[in-house]
């Protein structure tokens, strides 16, 4: 069997053992389903645009249209109810079922009921005197025509709001920064599950250790790039049809971003997880060679957080470019759109550079701490061990 | 031929190999003694290319082994390992495959191995369940479902109740008549002696005896005779030229002959006690060679 096959079967093991695991769907149906939630209350949050219900006594049909414009000119929609008499009047407003009322709109002395003073009255206010202006020059005989339009032209038109594309790379980076947790933590496990359970040396006759890195890394990573477009599909197809988003080619083009990050991160970040993880030989002491890459993972996720309220800053613009940060800050800056092509190259790049040493070095440490079992391996033995 | 030719390892300032040679021939079992420590798990893990000699190699028709021939090879490693949440069926059509087995092969492999093993009803179970004699069966199998053209199994009956034993001997005695060169290693001497065909005893980091049984007997106990005089006293044959008494338990004699000495004289001695009820050549047990393998 050639090299290339033995990667193949390793890769292929572990995406069916993962695959049949229940823990593992169970975590991707949640994923999926949280992404589906987030986007509903988006919805619902976005959708509440305020709306004021006035109650009026008395005047005629005018006064509707009157109060629906003033309140448009305020941002808020505007409906109208008939309310009998006063009395009818005060019991609406203490009872909250209208946020005001208003007696007699188009008589002498109207008079407005709230429970306290507050966006109503000027709306009312403004009504109130459109309607008597408006009666007014009528009185004077003044024939009223509509006030023209303004045409708008743009000189110097802005590109799409980047908003969106902002909150979507964020969205995008907390994925990101999960599944780079949960697939690095696959990794790790995996290759202690190999030591500690001692079927490395099986293994190891049969192929180098490359060969089995490679195919853990290879396997779990198509399982993560497949996780990541599903809830891509799953989110865009939801921010689409929920109206979330109105921009879908921007929205589109911001994903395929954080995509393409997600597996330059995932190349970095497995590879370290791995060859630390071959240093230990029981998932107990896990935790302790993996905390050093997982707080470098936390750093990265605050300072791209931070980056989406303030793209251009010092903190974002440099950050971007150490590698390991580089996958979650980037996409924030890119989805804000003010970084030049040559910065993205460069960071690009950077990784590249980090990655080819990291799998170097890793490999070293994992082909050499690999075959000791017991105990944990020192970084320095592992490197000038032997290996198989 | 599998040869192990001249290798040399060295862990800091433990030579744990010096030189340590012996050829196993299709068809033949090898098995391989030699005191805890004395590197027999480490000459096997030099063979399968899990640590590295500083001197000598392994050889398969003539070839030293490589990434690629190895895959031909049947592994049973000191530390068993099998991933433990892994469906029988499916680890061991894991490891045909890693060996190199197509996918239907694999399939029939793992089938007629586990039904030989007894193993046909576990196929579905995932190794953590099953009992540790299972657990051994199932390694076992890993080593042979790929059907490879060698075995070196590193300790396989250790931890086998005795029908795992005769059904773990069978497959090898098969595999062996089949022309499969096999060698394990053993502290189980009895085993060994009903087994192989030929023995290789490791001390002091180098093969001390090996070849057949009978040839090792001819070579280290040939000289040994066991006289039985009932009617002697105690020290009877202390005066018997050329001769070294091994033990004696009431007239019950080991004796240890010089090369040049002639046993028809010792008869003579014998018979001058009194009766003489048994007068033989002694064949040692493979443990008492060892024994002797070990101390020289």
């Amino acid at each position: 069997m050639s090299a290339a096959g033995q990667v193949r079967l390793v890769a292929r093991r572990e995406i069916t053992t993962r695959v049949r695991d229940k823990g593992f769907i169970i975590s991707s149906l949640v994923i999926v389903l949280l992404v589906v939630g987030v986007m509903i209350f988006q919805l619902v949050a976005g959708g509440r645009t305020s709306t004021t219900t006035i109650g009026v006594v008395g005047g005629n049909p005018s006064v509707e249209t009157a109060l629906q414009q003033a309140g448009e000119a305020s941002g808020t929609a505007v409906t109208v109810t008939e309310l009998p008499d006063e009395a009818a009047a005060r019991q609406a407003v203490s009872d909250g079922d209208v946020d005001g009322a208003v007696l007699d709109p188009v008589g002498d002395s109207p008079q407005l009921l709230v429970e306290s003073s507050g966006s109503v009255d000027d709306i009312v206010r403004s009504a109130v005197g459109a309607l008597s202006v408006g009666a007014q020059l009528a009185a004077q005989g003044v024939d009223l025509q509509p006030a023209p339009n303004v045409s708008v032209t743009e000189l110097d038109p802005s590109d799409e709001d980047d908003g969106p594309a902002v909150v979507v790379a964020l969205v995008g980076v907390v994925v990101l920064y999960g599944l780079l947790i949960l697939f690095g933590q696959f990794v790790a496990q995996g290759v202690v599950e190999e030591k500690s359970s001692r079927v490395v040396e099986l293994l190891l006759s049969t192929m180098k250790p490359w060969q089995l890195l490679a195919g853990k890394i290879l396997g779990l990573g198509v399982l993560g790039l497949a996780q990541m477009v599903l809830i891509a599909v799953v989110g865009v197809t939801g921010a689409l049809a929920l109206g979330v988003v109105s921009v879908p080619g921007q929205l589109i083009g911001t994903v395929l971003v954080v995509i393409g990050w997600f597996l330059v991160g995932y190349a970095f970040y497995a590879s370290v997880f791995a060859a630390a993880a071959s240093l230990v030989s029981r998932q107990e002491d896990l935790g302790s060679v993996l905390t050093p890459t997982t707080l470098l993972l936390v750093v990265g996720f605050f300072i791209s957080i931070q980056a989406g309220q303030d793209p251009g800053s010092g903190l974002a613009t440099v950050t971007s470019f150490v590698p390991g940060l580089t996958p979650l800050v980037m996409p924030v800056r890119m989805a804000a759109g003010d970084v030049p092509l040559w910065q993205v190259l460069l960071a690009v790049a950077i990784m590249a550079v980090a990655i080819a040493l990291v799998v170097r070095v890793g490999g070293r440490v994992y082909a050499g701490a690999l075959l000791r079992t017991g105990g944990k391996t020192k970084l320095r033995e592992a490197l000038t061990a032997e290996r198989a | 031929m599998l040869e192990f030719d001249g290798l040399v390892k060295t862990y800091g300032d433990n030579r744990v190999l010096q030189g340590v040679g012996f050829t196993v021939a299709p068809g033949q079992m090898f098995g391989f003694c030699g005191s805890n420590g004395a590197g027999k798990t480490t000459t096997m893990r030099i063979a399968m290319g899990l640590a590295r000699a500083d001197a000598g190699e392994v050889r398969w028709r003539g070839t030293a082994l490589d990434d690629a021939s190895r895959q031909r090879i049947g592994y049973m490693p000191e530390e068993r390992g099998l991933y433990p949440k892994m469906k029988v069926a499916d680890q061991l059509t894991y490891f045909a495959r890693l060996h190199g087995a197509g996918s239907a092969d694999a399939d029939r492999a793992v089938q007629e191995w586990t039904e030989r093993l007894g193993l046909a009803d576990k196929r579905g179970e995932r190794v953590e369940k099953l009992s540790l004699g299972n657990q051994q069966r199932v390694q076992l199998a890993a080593a042979l479902v790929s059907g490879p053209e060698v075995l070196i199994l590193d300790e396989p009956f250790s931890g086998l109740d005795p029908v795992g034993v005769d059904s773990l001997a069978d497959a090898l005695l098969e595999r062996c008549r089949a022309g499969v060169p096999v060698v394990f290693s053993s502290h189980q001497l009895d085993l060994v002696e009903r087994l192989c065909d030929a023995v290789g005893i490791l001390a002091r980091g180098r093969i001390v005896a090996s070849g057949t049984v009978p040839e090792l007997r001819r070579r280290e106990g040939g000289r040994q005779l066991r006289v039985v005089v009932p009617d002697a006293g105690p020290g009877w044959a202390d005066g018997v030229p050329g001769v070294r008494v091994v033990s004696e338990q009431r007239g019950d004699t080991v004796l240890e002959l010089d090369p040049a000495t002639d046993d028809q004289a010792v008869l003579a001695a014998a018979l001058r006690t009194g009766r003489v009820t048994h007068f033989a050549r002694r064949e040692p047990s493979l443990v008492e060679l060892f024994r002797e393998a070990v101390a020289a």
